[in-house]
């Protein structure tokens, strides 16, 4: 088998504020003809400076290749003139970017922004196409990524298709000039699990069907197990680990390896922790919650219709609970957890919170000590020009603190999240992911809450970062006898945090009970696709995931083929 | 495309509306009996009023507000004091070489801030970048009227090609009569003389009055394009093969003009003030002189007319802009289109 792509002994390096930094370490890669490869590592790793080697978009300076060479096809990729090496963009190499949302111009029509793809393409080998001929050879690529409304997926924006769609577009859009290796940067993980899961399996198929040889870049090692032929394990630069899909998933050798894998929240099997707790009295209790939006539309901007957000929803949350809240993109989940928070008033039904009304209770400080939010992004949920000390004042302020007592709370608090003292001082950019989301948390227990909302608080973390901020999510529960509401799309994770779940569907919940139940024995469809979606690490999980036919995968989910009515 | 333009185009009537009132309650508020100032100190008393019943100022307010408006929509502003003349056909004069100016000067702006922002944002932190960022910065700190007594310093006196003074030199023997724009007229008449010479007389009143908003616009367009640059989608194209030109222009551009296009509208607003004080130095014969003069004599029915024309020159310029991003951004004219 001849090696498609050939990297040896790559070392890149940074200049940056007058320093000199080496983000690649001696990297050996390779890709034969046909092969899917992977290369898997957390943020920071450098994968993504590697990618971005390949295809020629790292800026230089700052980055600079210090040492080794990359072949592609027989040619060296560092040595090639610029021209011809903007002659392989595209038509030799091409990229399918993680986010589709952001991987399109918003203000060019899908067919405009193909349609230069085919065309500079074109002209850097010297052919010429004619207009019409272009458009068929644009709507032949749409139906390879099962799109058939091709004339209308041209004419659209970007913001008119569906996450989904988008995906495949982009898919599309690569393949356009036909080239022989793809690179795919994290495909689908931006998307809801069910749509990931079409993703994943229309770029298994293509790549068959087209010959194209693949290299994956991911930090989902679900992700891998169904899309690799070999792996490549990538930490600080050093490809620390290399060997086929079972060699590395049967017998990972290398310790980060192991870690990694020892991370990832199994769904079935020995390895599944269950969170057992029996509450005695309800602390929220959501009774017939239901909210509408209005639409509006016309030279008005009369109400024409309503969107039921959540329909006819409740629940009950016990004293103690991890009460996950599941489901995709638009189910309503974010909906209800705002309504919890009084922050949204339900157009019908009544919400309890530690036995009162929430009508007059939401905004009181009362109010506030007794249930506080954790967001997802950590990034943006904090202020970038305060100091964590400032951060974690805020509330305490609100509720009455001295500023002597406000010093002891902060320093305890910092303690509660295992960060060091001097942390105080710092400005959230010179803190990592974990924690930050560790700062957050820390915020929002200032107050002595006996409620957690937790807003998908790991999803823009590493999965090794992830379970420590898990494993401080049950320290303190335990300690301050907190309940969770936990609101997130990782069912894997969901298994082993939560002692109850509910599964949200178009603003319903389709199904609730105790984690094992839902789990093991699902009875909804809806629960069963989402479950059967998700890509997991091992056979054993595999072959313990729910079946869901076709016909009733129907039922409850669109495809993400289809163009919505807009 | 259709609604929403109907939409805007519904909304600046009411804007208009809202203005002329204002306009209305504010010139009844400035003190001063325009009667008493137009007769002179020495008329008497009974003149005075005499005049004052003519005018309809001694009228309620909302009588004097009924004449006012049923007046605006025939698109009679009554009689200048100062000329006794209709103040209509008094601005109409005046109004096509104020309008070229504002005009040159807007397309000059655009020709002369983007490109060089996007140089700006290509070069970021070299030379280039501090040079247009030194330039940028004096344009905007340099008030409108020194830069133009320079301008006529240097540009005219010394160097001698550009005029001091006027819009076309009397010898040409002249006259704009179809759209009242010398430039334009000379184009259709075929007289490429007039043209070039209108030309070298817009020059530098057009550059004294561009300095601020290039300065201002180009700063916006050089942020707005660094900010776009570390989009996926640039990444993206450029991984497909897009040459560079075409990923700067088509691709960044189009979506970083929305910040620098939406400014130059606002700054519309401050262009019409500025372009009172360079007439004045340049002897423009435009509205900005004549706006003078009658603000001067208290001129009510003038004063009024000037400011609303001002104001219709603002509103459809913003008009425009809103159309141009229209175009540009599909995303403005889906959401107004659906209207939400």
């Amino acid at each position: 088998m001849s090696r498609l792509l050939d990297i040896r002994d790559l070392c890149i390096g940074f200049d940056a504020y007058g320093q000199h930094r080496r983000v690649l370490h001696n990297v050996d890669l390779h890709v034969n003809e046909g092969e899917r490869v992977s290369l898997i590592g957390q943020s920071g790793s450098g994968k993504t400076v590697t990618m971005r080697t390949i295809i020629g978009t790292l800026p230089m300076p700052p980055g600079k290749v210090e040492q080794g060479s990359i072949h592609y096809n027989g040619q060296s990729l560092l040595d090639l003139n610029k021209q011809d090496r903007n002659r392989l963009k595209g038509t030799g190499i091409s990229i399918v970017l993680q986010d589709p949302m952001l991987s399109f111009n918003p203000v060019l029509t899908i067919g405009r922004q193909m349609d230069d793809v085919i065309r500079y393409g074109d002209m850097r080998l010297g052919i010429s196409r004619a207009r019409t001929e272009r458009r068929a050879h644009m709507i032949e690529t749409l139906k390879k990524v099962q799109l058939t409304d091709g004339n209308r997926v041209l004419d659209s924006y970007p913001m008119m298709l569906s996450g989904g769609m988008r995906q495949r577009v982009l898919i599309g859009m690569a393949l356009l000039n036909k080239p022989r290796l793809l690179i795919a940067d994290e495909p689908g993980t931006a998307l809801d699990v069910t749509t990931q899961d079409e993703i994943l399996a229309l770029l298994n198929r293509l790549v068959a069907e087209e010959g194209l040889s693949l290299l994956l870049i991911t930090h989902n090692l679900g992700v891998v197990r169904e899309m690799a032929d070999r792996v490549y394990v990538m930490e600080r630069g050093h490809i620390v680990e290399t060997g086929t899909r079972d060699e590395i998933f049967d017998a990972p050798k290398h310790a980060y390896t192991r870690q990694l894998m020892a991370a990832v929240p199994p769904l079935y099997g020995a390895g599944v922790k269950t969170t057992r707790h029996e509450g005695t009295h309800p602390i929220i209790n959501v009774n017939a919650v239901t909210k509408t939006f209005e639409t509006r539309s016309g030279w008005l901007n009369r109400v024409t219709g309503n969107f039921r957000a959540v329909s006819n929803v409740s629940l009950t949350v016990q004293q103690g609970d991890i009460f996950g809240i599941a489901g995709e993109s638009g189910s309503g989940k974010t909906t209800l957890a705002k309504i919890i928070m009084g922050l949204t008033k339900p157009s019908l039904g009544a919400v309890q919170i530690d036995g009162r009304l929430l009508d007059g209770f939401a905004g009181t400080q009362d109010f506030r000590k007794l249930i506080q939010i954790v967001y997802q992004n950590p990034g943006s949920s904090l202020n970038p020009r305060r100091t964590v000390g400032d951060q974690l004042a805020v509330p305490l302020k609100f509720t009455g603190f001295d500023k002597t007592a406000t010093k002891r709370r902060i320093s305890e608090l910092l303690d509660l999240v295992e960060l060091p003292q001097n942390y105080a001082a710092m400005y959230p950019h010179e803190l990592s992911g974990g924690q930050k989301q560790r700062v957050a948390i820390a915020r929002a227990l200032s107050v002595n809450p006996k409620i957690l909302v937790l807003d998908e608080p790991t999803s823009a973390l590493d999965v090794l970062v992830q379970s420590t901020v898990i494993d401080l999510l049950h320290d303190l529960r335990r300690e301050f006898d907190l309940t969770y509401v936990f609101i997130s799309h990782d069912l894997s994770l969901m298994r082993n945090f939560c002692n109850r779940v509910a599964v949200m569907l178009r603003g319903e919940v389709v199904e609730t009970g105790p984690v094992a139940e839902i789990f093991d024995t699902p009875q909804h469809p809806y629960t069963r696709a989402l479950l059967s979606a998700i890509p997991v690490i091992s056979p054993e999980e595999d072959a313990r995931k729910p079946k869901v036919s076709k016909e009733e995968r129907a039922a409850v989910l669109a495809t993400s083929t289809e163009l919505e009515d807009t | 495309m259709f609604t929403y333009l109907f939409k805007r185009a519904f909304t600046l009537l009411f804007v208009l509306l809202g203005l002329a009132v204002l306009i209305f309650v504010i010139a009844r508020i400035v003190p001063g009996d325009p009667a008493r100032i137009a007769l002179g100190p020495l008329a008497t008393a009974e003149q005075v009023t005499k005049l004052q019943n003519e005018m309809g100022l001694n009228d309620p307010y909302p009588v004097q507000l009924w004449t006012y408006l049923s007046g605006l929509v025939q698109g009679d502003l009554g009689k200048s004091l100062l000329t006794s003349r209709p103040v209509m056909d008094d601005i109409m004069g005046a109004l096509p070489a104020t309008f070229e100016l504002v005009l040159f000067t807007v397309v000059l702006q655009i020709l002369i801030s983007i490109p060089l922002g996007v140089i700006a944002a290509i070069y970021r932190n070299t030379w280039i970048d501090s040079v247009l960022r030194v330039i940028s910065l004096l344009g905007v700190v340099t008030p409108g009227f020194v830069l133009a007594i320079i301008l006529q310093l240097i540009a005219a006196h010394y160097l001698g090609f550009f005029p001091v003074t006027g819009r076309i030199d009397p010898g040409i023997g002249f006259s704009a009569e179809i759209t009242g724009l010398l430039t334009i007229d000379g184009l259709i008449a075929g007289r490429f003389d007039v043209v070039i010479d209108a030309l070298r007389h817009l020059f530098l009143p057009a550059i004294a009055l561009a300095a601020a908003g290039i300065g201002q616009v180009m700063r916006i367009t050089r942020t707005a394009m660094i900010e776009v640059s570390s989009r996926d989608f640039v990444e993206a194209s450029r991984a497909y093969g897009i040459p560079e030109r075409v990923v700067t222009f088509r691709y960044m551009l189009r979506v970083a003009s929305v910040a620098p296009l939406t400014i130059l509208g606002l700054e519309f607003a401050s262009l019409i003030g500025n372009a009172f004080i360079v007439e004045f130095v340049f002897s423009w014969p435009g509205i900005a002189s004549y706006g003078v003069r009658t603000i001067l004599q208290k001129d009510l029915n003038a004063v009024i007319g000037v400011v609303l024309v001002s104001g219709v020159f603002f509103v459809v310029a913003n008009l425009a802009i809103d159309l141009l991003l229209g175009i540009l951004d599909p995303r403005h004219r889906i959401r107004a289109g659906r209207g939400s």
